[in-house]
């Protein structure tokens, strides 16, 4: 599917979420396409933590839905992340790989796209697993995917964006203040006005 | 250290009395009956990481949600965490508090970790991230000091544990 109409279905149909992008396409395309900075933690300075990240936001805030959007270079950093998440069992986690065989921001050099990650996620013990192709499967499994509690893992198989997008450009303690006042402010816990 | 050994269980309540709800590890042999007592206690909850670096991430992700987190590793598991704490602890200017074994010191007879011997302290200098030593069981008070610290410096601060203290010698 197309990566840019994909981004923008789900930023339609996200709207309440919580969402943590990891390094390169993915931060860098939300952040084109919504200009969003406070429920969006952009995890642009990582590869491979982004849905751990979430996890771990995930773990204290079972009141609020936790989407990660990973790239598929960044899962392949660590796919024993698939363990760890299965052990977590976390309800309010739904973990998006955005599969599209390249290194995005690096120019789209292509790396070997071989691997069935969500067989990696069955294999891995996850019993919610998705693998969409088209807009359409995507479409019609979002509502159940968001609804439904249960940790879930989802890879969409996107075409390479084909052209340069660019970092959001916001600095690493900007994302974290508007970030997090914004869980304070929505009603999470207090997480910088704590004694120390 | 044996499994019943009182230092762990002191170790254990001094994290709980931070604050500490949530511990990631990855095993080094010196700290697995303090893993094993973390687990073992509802006060915290433990999760089993795959590498070191998920840790960092997970603990990292939870300081969103309050929650208080303690990344429990090895000497050589921390030395793989370079990449994840200068590029999330410190850009974002997230605390955590990370545990460590001082491996490859005088008196560790593993050749296999006497590279953390020479490098452990001199990389941690390098990235200038606080290093708290826990060498005596009277330092153990020391790992509030070192989570505040954390919270005050807004970057993770280490304590490091040796293998004397561990096994309650020290």
């Amino acid at each position: 599917m197309n990566f840019e109409a994909c981004f923008r279905f789900l930023a339609e149909r996200l709207r309440e979420e919580i969402i943590v992008t990891s390094a390169g396409n993915c931060s860098e395309l939300w952040w084109e396409l919504t200009r969003e900075s406070e429920r969006v933690f952009y995890l642009e300075a990582s590869m491979s933590l982004a849905s751990l990240f979430a996890a771990g936001i995930a773990l204290g805030s079972p009141q609020r839905t936790i989407v990660a959007l990973s790239g598929d270079g960044a899962f392949c950093m660590n796919p024993g992340m698939l363990m760890v998440e299965r052990q977590l069992a976390l309800p309010n986690l739904k973990h998006f790989v955005l599969a599209n065989g390249c290194y995005g921001s690096t120019n789209e050099l292509p790396f070997p796209q071989t691997t069935d990650y969500a067989a990696m996620a069955r294999a891995a013990g996850s019993e919610r697993v998705y693998d969409f192709a088209t807009l359409e499967g995507l479409a019609q499994a979002l509502d159940e995917i968001l609804a439904v509690p249960g940790y879930v893992f989802s890879v969409l198989h996107v075409e390479p964006l084909g052209r340069r997008v660019h970092s959001p450009p916001l600095d690493g303690p900007e994302v974290k203040f508007r970030f997090g006042r914004y869980l304070e402010r929505t009603g999470g816990p207090k997480i910088f006005d704590v004694p120390l | 250290m044996e499994a019943d050994n009182p230092v762990a269980a002191r170790i254990v309540e001094a994290a709980a009395a931070c604050g500490i709800s949530l511990v990631a590890s990855l095993p080094d042999g010196w700290i697995t009956p303090l893993i094993t007592r973390f687990a073992a206690d509802d006060r915290f909850r433990h999760v089993a990481v795959n590498r070191e670096e998920s840790a960092i991430g997970l603990c990292s992700g939870a300081f969103f949600s309050g929650i208080g987190a303690f990344a429990l590793m090895g000497a050589s598991g921390f030395l793989t965490c370079i990449y994840a704490i200068t590029k999330i602890n410190y850009t974002y200017q997230i605390p955590l508090l990370i545990g460590i074994t001082l491996r490859g010191r005088p008196g560790d007879a593993a050749k296999f970790h006497q590279s953390n011997g020479l490098y452990l302290e001199p990389v941690m200098q390098a990235i200038d991230i606080p290093f708290v030593a826990i060498e005596r069981g009277a330092d153990i008070a020391r790992l509030a000091t070192a989570y505040k610290h954390s919270r005050v410096l807004s970057r993770p601060v280490v304590v490091g544990f040796t293998r004397e203290m561990l096994r309650g010698e020290a």
